[in-house]
């Protein structure tokens, strides 16, 4: 039979699901084994147990100066940064995309310039924004905003304007306005785009978060990586890199299921 | 005067002629079938009656009087495919039209309003035939039902002139039938004029009451930029087909058989199977 | 199947050696070294004797390759030293003893180059004294030697850190920051530090030179790799007091390198020379092992060991400030000595006062 043709059973593929995160875990217990019989101090590939530990003392312990639990204090800071620049982009990007999918003088006026916004690569505005918008929050959510709402405008406009012209002259049949053409007929045929553009946008989003916090902070996620790299603390790093990972799929699947819930018609067999 | 009237239309694209010098008139209550080859400016025709098109040249009015340059409630349309919102259920999308020119800004109605649309547009999707699929989203439903309910769709506003773009065209035989039998019957029960573009000849004679043929009178590669499509043949169907009123036709024909080319062949013959109609017998030889 | 489970052993093995490549650089007599650096007033001059083929004079002289490497970002240069891809690294006292020594990397100071004099300062906007800071935002690059400055200089004025609230903020967008709005107190070293005291409304309250001696600029190397090749050391020794000789001298080729150095931190002659002025660099070895061999080195090393442990840079599993032990010269050990990983040797540099070399 050939490879093509060879399909794994369900328990079968359950396994090898598995395989590539079993054999990544072994690796890394081996290259730590190994490192760890050298220099039993080592600090760049620790033990499951000082991971164990330093995970005890970040999110189980309050940090001696300030009485906080390191680990659910940074996450509140960082999620409250994502949310707010993710929410202020998808507004944005929403009343954007509409607009310019809609209305043709709207779509020469600001087309070409959300087209060009969004190949400015926000990383290279970050000193900018800074010194602009001072070193708080606003210039780190500012930098989620302007990372993710061009892109994002620019896909619900393609969506927008990739529903079949026949859509729109029917309901102009109907009796509908431009208004009522836009909320009717285009705001929820774009929402479920929405929300999968938002999905494939929170890998960038966390990009910049991190980024920015880097930069200057007193809490957040990224700014405990970059700071206990000075002193090589990959047994903090390595927890924390997985903490934001798992963040970032469960926000996935659950924008997957609001999707679902929301926008039925969209799972549907046949549905454009 | 009464009707549609199209007066010296013309459609150009740039330097392309793709209609030229169309003259019509079209009474109140007429089935038109619009036929023609493939190109031949039939569905930018009906697109300038719908409104989705501007004439380069000429006019058309309704009644004396210039229809409105966009599209909008008076007329309605269904189309060979998207006609129908994939975001709303059966029920949402009859009840949109009306919905919407009751509440201009928030396209929705509320309470006993609600309620009383809803039951106008079950009474129209019983009408149609898709009673008990109201809750059912578009992709849940066979093309004959989408066409159904695009036609339902439609109806709500009661349009005067109603413009099918080949609405039956992707539909199985047995299908069309059916659906042909319901179009005869709402164009008898509606007030309204019918003007459908189809390729199908034997789908015009069973419907229309009026056959108006688009062809290009000049085909040569030089001359087609130049000269586009016009009128080659205007046929009416004889003995004439009344709205509302019993035929000849309708009146012999068989519940259960309503394909009128069907109807004057030899009795147990097979129909000639779907879009297989040989060359020579679809159009009239080129002028 | 056999091939599939020898194929799978093969990839973990390889994976294993990944690992391997990266442990710390193994004990054993050889000749080629590698020495990082990154850009700094007291380190500038390693940039410049691998270029001026001082580096590669002292290299010959003693049999060996030497391969001098810069870094942009300071943190890697010690990060990757610590990891094992470099037998060398320039460091401050402080990072050297939270970063390689307190991972388990047995590391000696070889040459103590200089101490800052003013090259880390505390900042103020809008005020005239230290004790304007209290309340106030400050932003530094936290766990830094910046942040032991502040820790220090709160401590000259009675107060801790509990009375100012600290933000990190990366080192390149010091200056920037400070002429935004919110930004009201700063702790940084140079060249920040006289840029930004240019800067209007900029009043410096505390600097270095009031704690003078305890900032210390280091070329530190693995303990293993030295034991098994002092020649390294004496290379390294070599290099570094011909280059500051030749740095400090009045004539024409001194002029010249400090121009060079200049020019490769960013600056010109004469920034270069501003920022030595206010670097105490030990051009004389002499002068460097008094300044080893003197107790108050250790009384220094006790400062910045209990800062390192009061923010919990000495490891997860340090229980107190004696965790990771320092050795000084004369046999003096503070700390854990059966942990010492951090040591200070006078040894190259009295062959280097000794004109043995």
């Amino acid at each position: 039979m050939r490879w093509i043709n060879q399909r794994p059973s369900k328990g079968a593929q359950v396994v090898l699901a598995c395989l590539p995160f079993v054999l990544l875990g072994l690796a890394y217990l081996i290259g730590s084994a190994v490192r760890l019989a050298d220099n039993p101090a080592d600090k760049l590939l620790p033990s499951l147990q000082s991971m164990g530990r330093m995970i005890e003392v970040m999110a189980l312990t309050p940090d001696k100066r300030t009485g906080d639990y390191l680990l659910w204090s940074d996450t509140y800071a960082s999620l409250g940064r994502l949310w707010a620049g993710l929410g202020i982009a998808t507004a944005l990007a929403l009343l954007l995309g509409l607009v310019i999918g809609v209305l043709p003088v709207a779509r020469a006026v600001l087309s070409p310039f959300v087209a060009f916004v969004s190949m400015v690569p926000p990383l290279a505005l970050l000193p900018i924004l800074f010194i602009v918008l001072g070193l708080g929050e606003v210039s780190k959510i500012a930098l989620i905003v302007i990372g993710v709402a061009p892109i994002l405008a620019r896909d619900l406009s393609l969506a927008a304007l990739a529903l079949p012209r026949e859509q729109i002259v029917k309901a102009e049949t109907l009796s509908a306005s431009t208004w009522l053409i836009a909320i009717r007929v285009v705001l929820p045929q774009i929402m479920p785009r929405l929300i999968d553009s938002l999905r494939l946008q929170l890998g960038p989003a966390f990009l910049f978060l991190i980024a920015a916090e880097a930069i200057s902070s007193d809490s957040g996620l990224g700014y405990r990586i970059f700071l206990v790299r000075r002193y090589l603390s990959m047994d903090v790093i390595f927890p924390y890199v997985i903490w934001i990972t798992l963040l970032a799929v469960v926000m996935d699947l659950g924008l997957r299921v609001l999707r679902r819930r929301l926008y039925p018609w969209t799972e549907l067999e046949g549905a454009r | 005067m009464s009707g549609l009237t199209i007066q010296n239309v013309w459609k150009e694209y740039g330097d392309q002629v793709v209609l030229e010098n169309i003259s019509l008139s079209i009474a109140p209550r007429s089935f038109v079938a619009l036929v023609g080859p493939s190109g031949c400016g039939k569905t930018t025709f009906l697109r300038m009656l719908l409104g989705q098109e501007v004439p380069t040249r000429g006019r058309i009015d309704w009644d004396g009087t210039a229809l409105p340059p966009e599209p909008g409630p008076e007329r309605g349309v269904v189309y060979q495919r998207y006609s129908v919102f994939p975001h709303l259920t059966v029920l949402q999308n009859v009840m949109m039209g009306p919905e919407m020119r009751q509440a201009p800004l928030v396209g929705r109605v509320f309470g006993p309003a609600r309620r009383k649309l809803a039951d106008e547009a079950r009474a129209m999707l019983t009408e149609v035939g898709l009673s008990g699929a109201e809750a059912k989203y578009p992709a849940q439903l066979s093309g004959g039902m989408q066409q159904r309910l695009a036609l339902a769709q439609a109806l709500m506003m009661r349009p005067r002139i109603l413009l099918l773009d080949e609405p039956f065209g992707a539909l199985d035989p047995g299908i069309r039938a059916e659906i042909h039998t319901l179009m005869r019957r709402l164009w008898n029960e509606l007030p309204m004029t019918v003007v459908m573009v189809t390729h199908d000849l034997r789908e015009a004679f069973t419907l229309a009451t009026r056959i108006i043929a688009f062809d290009r009178t000049r085909n040569r590669p030089e001359e087609r930029l130049r000269y586009g499509a016009t009128i080659t043949k205007d046929i009416a169907i004889w003995p004439p087909r009344r709205a509302g009123a019993q035929t000849l036709y309708d009146a012999d024909i068989p519940p259960s058989q309503d394909d009128l080319t069907a109807f004057g062949l030899t009795s147990g013959t097979t129909r000639l199977p779907d879009g297989d109609i040989p060359d020579d017998a679809t159009y009239p030889p080129h002028g | 199947m056999p091939t599939r489970r020898t194929s799978l052993i093969a990839a973990l093995a390889m994976l294993g050696t990944l690992s391997l490549n990266a442990s710390p650089a193994a004990a054993q007599a050889r000749t080629d070294f590698k020495v990082a650096w990154s850009i700094y007033v007291g380190w500038m001059p390693w940039g410049y004797a691998s270029d001026a083929g001082i580096v590669q004079k002292w290299a010959d002289k003693y049999g060996l390759t030497i391969e001098v490497t810069q870094f942009n970002d300071y943190v890697e240069s010690i990060n990757q030293y610590t990891a094992g891809a470099y037998d060398a690294v320039t460091v401050t006292n402080m990072d050297a003893l939270s970063i390689p020594s307190a991972g388990g990397v047995d590391t000696t100071a070889v040459i103590v180059g200089d101490f800052s004099a003013g090259n880390d300062a505390v900042f103020v906007k809008d005020g005239s004294s230290l004790a304007d800071i209290k309340g106030r935002d400050v932003n530094l690059v936290e766990f830094s030697v910046s942040h032991y400055l502040l820790a220090r200089a709160l401590d000259s004025v009675g107060l801790s850190e509990a009375d100012v609230k600290v933000i990190n903020t990366a080192d390149p967008d010091m200056v920037g920051a400070f002429q935004t709005a919110d930004v009201t107190a700063m702790v940084t070293w140079n060249p920040m530090v006289s840029e930004i005291a240019a800067l209007p409304g900029a009043t410096k309250v505390f600097d270095s030179a009031q704690i003078p001696g305890e900032i210390i600029d280091l070329m530190v190397a693995n303990t293993q790799v030295l034991a098994d090749n002092p020649d390294f050391g004496k290379a390294l020794a070599g290099i570094w007091y011909e280059t500051a000789t030749l740095m400090v001298s009045d004539t024409p080729e001194g002029a010249a390198a400090r121009a060079a150095m200049g020019a490769a931190s960013g600056t010109d002659q004469a920034g270069f020379e501003a920022q030595m002025a206010a670097t105490e660099l030990f051009d004389k070895p002499g002068d460097a092992v008094a300044f080893t061999t003197s107790p108050d080195l250790a009384k220094t090393m006790d400062l910045v060991r209990l800062f390192l442990f009061d923010k919990g840079l000495l490891g997860a599993g340090a229980m107190s400030a004696d965790a990771v032990g320092i050795a000084l010269p004369g046999g003096t050990i503070l700390g854990d000595a059966n942990n010492v990983k951090f040591r200070f040797d006078e040894t190259f540099m009295k062959l280097a006062a000794d004109g043995a070399l």
